[in-house]
C-alpha cells in the first residue's frame, strides 16, 4: 500500500510534536516531544555533558531560563530550582536554555 | 547528649534537622522530611549486585600481557580504591549514625555504607583471580607512602567528628580534659566538624575515584581487563548516587532548607570547604604522577588525566555552589561517558557466571577424596 500523506496529516502532527529550543539569540532548534531533551540536543550535534543518562549523576545539569519540562524518571541528582536534567525530561513548551554552566 | 538506640520521647521527624536533633526512634518511611533520601535508598537497592556475578577469569591472562608500568598502574589503583572503600564501608555509619535525626537519612547512610562493603568485597574478588595469594597487595596499603598520605587526609575529618561526638555524648558540652588534651565541645563546634567532614566525603565521592576509573576504562578501551572494568562500572554507578546524597545534604544546608545554623556555618566555613576540595584535586593529580612514574599506558598520560580531573572538578564544585577554577571546558576523555552510562552497566547473563558461580565455587572446594564413598 502506497501511503499518501496529505498536509492535513502532517501539519497537525508537526505542530503538536515540535517545540523550539532557544540556546542563544542565533540558535533555535526543533525538539521532538518523544525524545528526551538530551537526545534532541544531541541530534543537533549540541554538546551536552552526560554520564548516567538516567537522572542520578548530575552531569547534564542545565539552566532553564524559560519554559517547562516533564520528567520521565524522577531526577535524583542535585539540581537548583532553575536547573533541569535534560537526560530524563521532555519539553512541555518552547524552551530557553543556557548551556555550559 | 547521651545516645539512645530507641528514643522513647515522642518526636516529629518532619521537623527535625538532618543531624543533631533528637535521635531517631521509629524507622518509618511513609513520610519524609527530605524525600530525596528515600528515593536514593530505593535507587541504590535497585542497583544491587554481587562481585561474584562478574566473570573476571579472562583478566588473569590479560594481566600477564601488561607491561611492568601498566601492572604498576593497575595494582596501585586497586590499592587506592581498596583504601577508599575500606574507609567508606565503615565511616559514614560511625560518624553520621550517632547524630542523625531523620529515619530516611539514617537508612540512606546504612544503605550507602553497605554498598561500599560490596565494593570492598569486589576488590578481593578481582585480586584473588590475579594472584594465588593477594596478601602482599593488601598489606602494602598500610605501608605505601603515597597511599598513606591520602588515607590521612581522607580519615582526619571523620576522626575529628567521631571523637568530638563521643566526648559530647559521654561528657556533654563544656571544656574537657581528654588524654591530657583540652577539648572544647559545643553545638556550633560539633556542627562545624560535621560540615567539614561532609565536604571531605563529598570531595571523596566526587573526584577521588576518577583517576583510577579512567585507567580502568582505558584498559577496557583496548579490550584488556574487561572483567575488572565491568565491576568498576557497577561501582561507578553506585558512587554517582553517593555523590548525589552529599551534594543534596550540602545544598540543603547552604540554602537554609534544613538547620539554619548550618546555613551560617556553610558561609563561615566556605573557604575551608573549598580548600578541602582543591586539596583533593591536587592529591588526585599527584596520584596520576605516581601512577605514571615508570611510564604511561596506551591511550592515557599524566597530562590528559590531570585535565580530566579538572574537568570533573569544575562540575562537582559548581554543584555545591563553589566557583569553577579550571580552564578546561570540554571533556578530554569523551569515551569515559560510555562506561559511566547506566544503560551499558547491566551484567549480561551470557558474559557472567550468574548461573554457574555457585557450582564453580563448590567445584573448587571439593576434592576427589570427598567423593570416596560415591559409586558413580
Ligand atoms: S546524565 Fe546523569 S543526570 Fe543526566
Ligand atoms: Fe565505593
Ligand atoms: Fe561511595
Amino acid at each position: 500500500m502506497t501511503s499518501e500523506i496529505s498536509t492535513s496529516d502532517v501539519l497537525p502532527m508537526k505542530m503538536d510534536d515540535l517545540f523550539i529550543i532557544h540556546l542563544d539569540d542565533q540558535t533555535r532548534l526543533a525538539c521532538l516531544k518523544d525524545k528526551t531533551l538530551l537526545e534532541s540536543l544531541e541530534a543537533h550535534q549540541v554538546e551536552v555533558h552526560f554520564q548516567c543518562r538516567e537522572g542520578f549523576c548530575g552531569a547534564c545539569r542545565t539552566k532553564l531560563i524559560e519554559g517547562q519540562v516533564d520528567y520521565l524518571t524522577d531526577p535524583l541528582a542535585f539540581i537548583d530550582d532553575d536547573e533541569i536534567l535534560p537526560c530524563c525530561c521532555v519539553a512541555k513548551s518552547d524552551l530557553k536554555l543556557k548551556l555550559g554552566g | 547528649m547521651k545516645y539512645t538506640t530507641f528514643n522513647q520521647q515522642s518526636t516529629n521527624p518532619l521537623v527535625e534537622p538532618m543531624f543533631f536533633g533528637n535521635p531517631v526512634n521509629v524507622a518509618r518511611y511513609d513520610q519524609q522530611k527530605h524525600q530525596i533520601f528515600e528515593k536514593l535508598i530505593e535507587k541504590q537497592i535497585s542497583f544491587f549486585w554481587r562481585p561474584e556475578e562478574v566473570d573476571v577469569s579472562k583478566d588473569r591472562v590479560d594481566f600477564q600481557k601488561l607491561s611492568e608500568p601498566e601492572k604498576h598502574i593497575f595494582i596501585s589503583n586497586l590499592k587506592y580504591q581498596t583504601l577508599l572503600d575500606s574507609v567508606q564501608g565503615r565511616s559514614p555509619n560511625i560518624a553520621f549514625l550517632p547524630i542523625v535525626s531523620l529515619p530516611e537519612l539514617e537508612t540512606w547512610v546504612e544503605t550507602w555504607s553497605f554498598f561500599e562493603t560490596i565494593h570492598s568485597r569486589s576488590y578481593t574478588h578481582i585480586l584473588r583471580n590475579l594472584f594465588a595469594d593477594p596478601s602482599a597487595v593488601f598489606e602494602d596499603i598500610v605501608l605505601n607512602e603515597e597511599i598513606k598520605r591520602r588515607a590521612t587526609d581522607i580519615s582526619k575529618y571523620y576522626d575529628d567528628l567521631i571523637f568530638a561526638t563521643q566526648v559530647w555524648q559521654t561528657q556533654g558540652e563544656g571544656v574537657h580534659l581528654v588524654d591530657g588534651q583540652t577539648v572544647t565541645i559545643n553545638q556550633r563546634e560539633l556542627k562545624k566538624k560535621l560540615f567539614l567532614c561532609m565536604n571531605s566525603v563529598n570531595a571523596l565521592e566526587a573526584i577521588r575515584f576518577y583517576v583510577s576509573f579512567a585507567c580502568t576504562f582505558a584498559f577496557a578501551e583496548r579490550e584488556l581487563m574487561e572483567g575488572n572494568s565491568k565491576i568498576i562500572r557497577l561501582i561507578a554507578r553506585d558512587e554517582a548516587l553517593h555523590l548525589s546524597s552529599t551534594q543534596h545534604i550540602l545544598n540543603l544546608w547552604a540554602k537554609g532548607k534544613d538547620d539554619p545554623e548550618m546555613a551560617s556555618i556553610a558561609e563561615e566555613c566556605h573557604d575551608e570547604a573549598r580548600a578541602i576540595f582543591m586539596n583533593a584535586v591536587e592529591q588526585e593529580k599527584q596520584w596520576a604522577t605516581y601512577l605514571f612514574q615508570h611510564g604511561s599506558m596506551i591511550g592515557l598520560n599524566k597530562d590528559i588525566l590531570c585535565q580530566y580531573v579538572e574537568f570533573i572538578a569544575n562540575h562537582r564544585m559548581a554543584a555545591i555552589g563553589l566557583d569553577t577554577p579550571f580552564e578546561v571546558k570540554s571533556n578530554p576523555l569523551p569515551w569515559m561517558n560510555n562506561y559511566l552510562n547506566s544503560d551499558n552497566v547491566q551484567v549480561a547473563p551470557q558474559e557472567s557466571e550468574i548461573s554457574s558461580y555457585l557450582v564453580g565455587q563448590i567445584d573448587s572446594e571439593v576434592s576427589g577424596d570427598d567423593f570416596g564413598d560415591f559409586d558413580l
